[in-house]
């Protein structure tokens, strides 16, 4: 390093320096030796520099001791140099200064490291700071002050920086009671001095160990917007997951709601298949009995044992229609009905099937629609509604019934349209049902009512009811708060409830007539004709619709036929609509387990539900004669 | 050492570089004359400066300090009145002001004794510091000033500099590092003016006769050059 001693006269004004000086002044070193003027000091100097150092200059020269101050001097060689002069003013015994010396250091290339460091600090806003272990404070940059939001200063206190932190943080400048830390790596939430924002500082550095102590020199900068970013990014993935998670949920009870229905579907299908072949074979059975008693000698022991069998495959024939009716293949005659009037009329029904202690408690309103549904099966239901209600009360209590007339939006209640409904509930205050029990009380044979109390079909063949007549059914219950049973039921478009006057059976067949019986089941086929003929008909049997075709043919007498629906080939309906071509007035009666006979059937046939007994057989075919005898002329 | 210090604030008489060199420099007379009257006092070796100011409101003030300084403060207050008025502070944290005195009064007293006299000493001390300081500034300026007698003060940074609690019609602080070299002890402590808003214009104005003194013909040239 390059340094020159100045000595200047204030008396004389006269400046004197050694070699050094006179090179850097571009002087003589014999020049400076003798002295020259003390302008000089001055003139050297970078003119951007030189006020503020003529100004310190008058300082001196005024009483001011102390000089240090650093300035750029411009070199007779056009360089420019940047120098640190360290001076003093000397006095004589009266305060007076006479003298001026010090020490001029050419400090350029330290200046330059200097300017590097700190444009480095300023534009990457990087702050540094030096601490030894022992001191009560650290030495500090400008911009590490800055940083933490403090009022620039070389050095701090240790408890100053630390103060900054926000609470619960670990200090910045580490503890040194506790020996040197691991590492200076580190990220720390501040709440900056100055205007209180609270920012995150990552510190990073080197220990250095010394002797027994250790020096810690470091860096701190400013990683809030890499944090803020960070945490965004982070709320966004949980978000997302939460997102794909409700996702997930929707999508797995969206499948859940089609897995039920699939199952419900089946086991439709399956009771439906089950019912319909059950049917058959208790159509067999119902009716040979009811033959084969009319023959039995007049044993009353003989006649017990057959009425029991009749009476069990009675029990299965209405067994196979509530499974019909879950299948939603019942034959139903919805006709516009008053529910009020069909509660009323219930009345003593429901009284006797309950029992005393428990009392119904209606609650209609004035005016209620008329709604569409079959009368018989809606009173099953309610029926079957009001003992599920008291089952679950076993101590006794009231069961209340109550209506009311409900337009839904769409979406408004789970599966039913928009429209104009009937509410019609069955409430009782019993012990409820848990969310599970809930969720298949629906299903066919599910029960809660323990092993032959019930068959689980109650429920499931409202739900296919109402269903059926394109309303709906609701359970809504809270373990021992009781349950709520909601049948949703079409308003009727024609406010005029149809007389319930059941087609009166003429009586039955006073004439012996000629029948062709048409079924594919043998075992029905053998059955039916033998009913026909116990009532003294004459029965001409065809086990397919061509073999059918074929016998009318031959007897153009015929004066009814009687036909199964559901035939391979060629359906009832269909026979129906080929024998009417030829016979247009011939009666015919449709037997059939299902309901749908197809709404294009054209031609005018009385139906007969499987099972049927000998009665209702001859009922229809009585009604079939009737029917013909009034129309004259097909549809 | 950085003799134009930190950027100040930007108050409504914000100082200019070359102001506060002035001023600096000024002060940095009255130390050192402040540094000869006590050499001749203790008779020893005494060294005083002044390297740097701030002008800063005196909130700031009390914030700087005590960002500085963890312990408690003591100081030696004098008020002034004249061209300028305002009050002059010389403060030290709480232990180097026990420091200072044990290095003005020399080593041959107990701890116990330099304690009975410490607030004497600060007193004395403080009386021969600031009175040098603004016997020069009213020297230089061409001005006078009178001033009361010293009051030793302890408390915190917020008490000394007796911050408004609103805020409202504070004054600003020219706030000034001193540096001791008292036999062989450093002892680092501050100069702090108070004053009220017309007094530092009157000051901000003598300031600047002072420097086209200072500079004359050429130095008005120099001045516009930089």
């Amino acid at each position: 390093v390059t340094s020159g001693t100045w000595d200047w006269d204030i008396a004389t004004d006269t400046l004197r320096g050694d070699a050094t000086l006179a090179e850097l002044y571009g002087r003589t070193p014999r020049e400076l030796a003798e002295g020259v003027p003390a302008r000089v000091f001055v003139e050297a100097i970078h003119p951007d520099d030189r006020p503020r150092i003529r100004i310190a200059i008058a300082g001196i020269r005024a009483g001011a001791e102390i000089f240090s101050k650093e300035f750029r001097i411009v070199t007779p060689g056009g360089a420019t140099i940047w120098v640190h002069a360290r001076g003093q003013g000397h006095h004589d015994a009266n305060d007076v200064p006479v003298r001026f010396t010090g020490l001029l250091v050419d400090v350029t290339e330290r200046k330059r490291t200097e300017e590097w460091l700190r444009v480095a600090q300023t534009a990457g806003g990087v702050g540094t700071f030096e601490y030894i272990d022992g001191y009560a404070t650290a030495a500090v940059s400008d911009e590490f002050c800055r940083l933490l939001g403090l009022h620039p200063a070389p050095a701090l206190p240790v408890q100053t920086i630390n103060g900054v932190l926000a609470t619960g943080e670990p200090p910045l400048i580490p503890d040194a009671r506790g020996g040197a830390p691991e590492t200076l790596d580190g990220a720390f939430c501040i709440v900056r001095k100055d205007d209180g924002q609270a920012r995150w500082i990552a510190r990073r550095g080197e220990i250095r160990r010394e002797g027994a102590g250790f020096r810690l020199i470091g860096v701190i900068y400013d990683v809030t917007a890499a944090k803020e970013q960070e945490a965004a990014l982070r709320e966004l993935n949980e978000t997302l997951e939460s997102r794909v998670e409700q996702e997930v949920a929707n999508r797995q009870t969206v499948e859940e709601a089609l897995r039920q229905a699939q199952k419900m579907e089946a086991i439709g299908q399956l009771t439906g298949g089950i019912a319909h072949d059950f049917n058959n074979l208790l159509m067999a059975i119902s009716s040979s009995l009811a033959l084969l008693r009319k023959r039995l000698p007049d044993d009353p022991q003989l006649h017990k044992m057959v009425d029991h069998a009749l009476e069990g495959s009675a029990r299965g024939a209405a067994l196979t229609q509530r499974m019909l009716a879950f299948a939603r293949r019942q034959d139903l005659t919805p006709v516009p009905i008053d529910v009020v009037a069909l509660v009323g009329g219930m009345s003593e029904l429901l009284t006797r099937t309950l029992g005393p202690a428990w009392p119904i408690d209606c609650r209609f309103p004035d005016h209620l629609p008329l709604i569409v549904a079959d009368a018989n099966q809606l009173e099953m239901a309610i029926l079957n509604l009001a003992v599920n209600a008291r089952d679950a009360m076993p101590e006794g209590g009231s069961i209340r019934i109550e209506a009311s007339d409900r337009r839904l939006a769409p979406g408004g209640i789970e599966g039913l349209a928009e429209g104009h409904y009937l509410q019609l509930s069955v409430v009782d205050s019993g012990f409820g049902m848990d969310a599970e029990t809930l969720s298949r009380a629906t299903e066919p044979f599910f029960t809660t009512k323990g092993v032959g109390k019930g068959t689980g079909l109650g429920l499931s063949m409202i739900h296919g009811l109402a269903s059926q007549l394109h309303g709906g059914f609701s359970l809504r219950s809270t373990p021992g708060a009781g349950t709520t049973a909601t049948l949703w039921l079409p308003v009727a478009q024609a406010q005029i409830a149809a007389p319930s006057a059941p087609i009166e059976a003429s009586a039955p067949g006073h004439r012996p007539l000629k029948i062709l019986a048409v079924d594919d089941d043998f075992l029905i086929l053998m059955n039916t004709a033998a009913l026909l003929e116990d009532l003294g008909h004459q029965v001409l049997e065809a086990n397919s619709g061509a073999e059918a075709l074929a016998l009318a043919l031959e007897h153009p007498d015929i004066d009814l036929l009687i036909t199964d629906q559901a035939m391979p080939k060629m359906t009832g309906v269909e026979l129906a609509e080929r024998m009417i071509e030829a016979r247009p007035d011939l009666p015919m009666v449709l037997a059939t387990g299902y309901g749908e006979v197809p709404a294009s059937a054209k031609t005018a046939m009385v139906k007969l539900g499987k099972p049927f007994s000998q009665d209702q057989l001859a009922e229809a075919v009585a009604q079939a004669l009737h029917l013909k005898r009034k129309s004259g002329l097909p549809v | 050492v950085n003799a134009a210090g930190p950027v100040s604030d930007p108050g409504p008489i914000a100082l200019d570089e070359l102001e506060r060199d002035a001023i600096t420099e000024i002060v940095n007379i009255g130390v050192s004359r402040a540094a000869s009257s006590l050499r001749k006092m203790i008779g020893d070796h005494v060294l005083l400066s002044v390297p740097s100011i701030d002008v800063v409101s005196q909130s700031r003030a009390a914030r700087l300090i005590s960002e500085r300084e963890a312990s408690d403060l003591v100081a030696v207050r004098q008020d002034f009145t004249g061209a300028f008025s305002g009050r002059a502070l010389l403060i030290f944290p709480e232990e180097n002001s026990l420091a200072l005195v044990r290095a003005v009064t020399g080593d041959a007293l107990s701890s116990a004794e330099v304690i009975d006299i410490e607030n004497e000493a600060l007193a004395e001390t403080g009386n021969v510091i600031l009175n040098s300081c603004l016997a020069t500034m009213a020297n230089m300026l061409k001005r006078s000033l009178t001033m009361t007698i010293p009051e030793v003060l302890r408390g915190t940074g917020t008490s000394l500099f007796d911050v408004p609690e609103d805020g409202a019609d504070e004054g600003l602080v020219l706030f000034l590092y001193i540096d001791f070299a008292v036999r062989k002890r450093d002892i680092r402590g501050y100069i702090a003016m108070i004053m009220d808003l017309p007094s530092l214009a009157t000051l901000k104005e003598l300031l600047g006769e002072f420097i086209a003194l200072v500079l004359g013909d050429d130095g008005g040239a120099d001045r516009a050059a930089s």
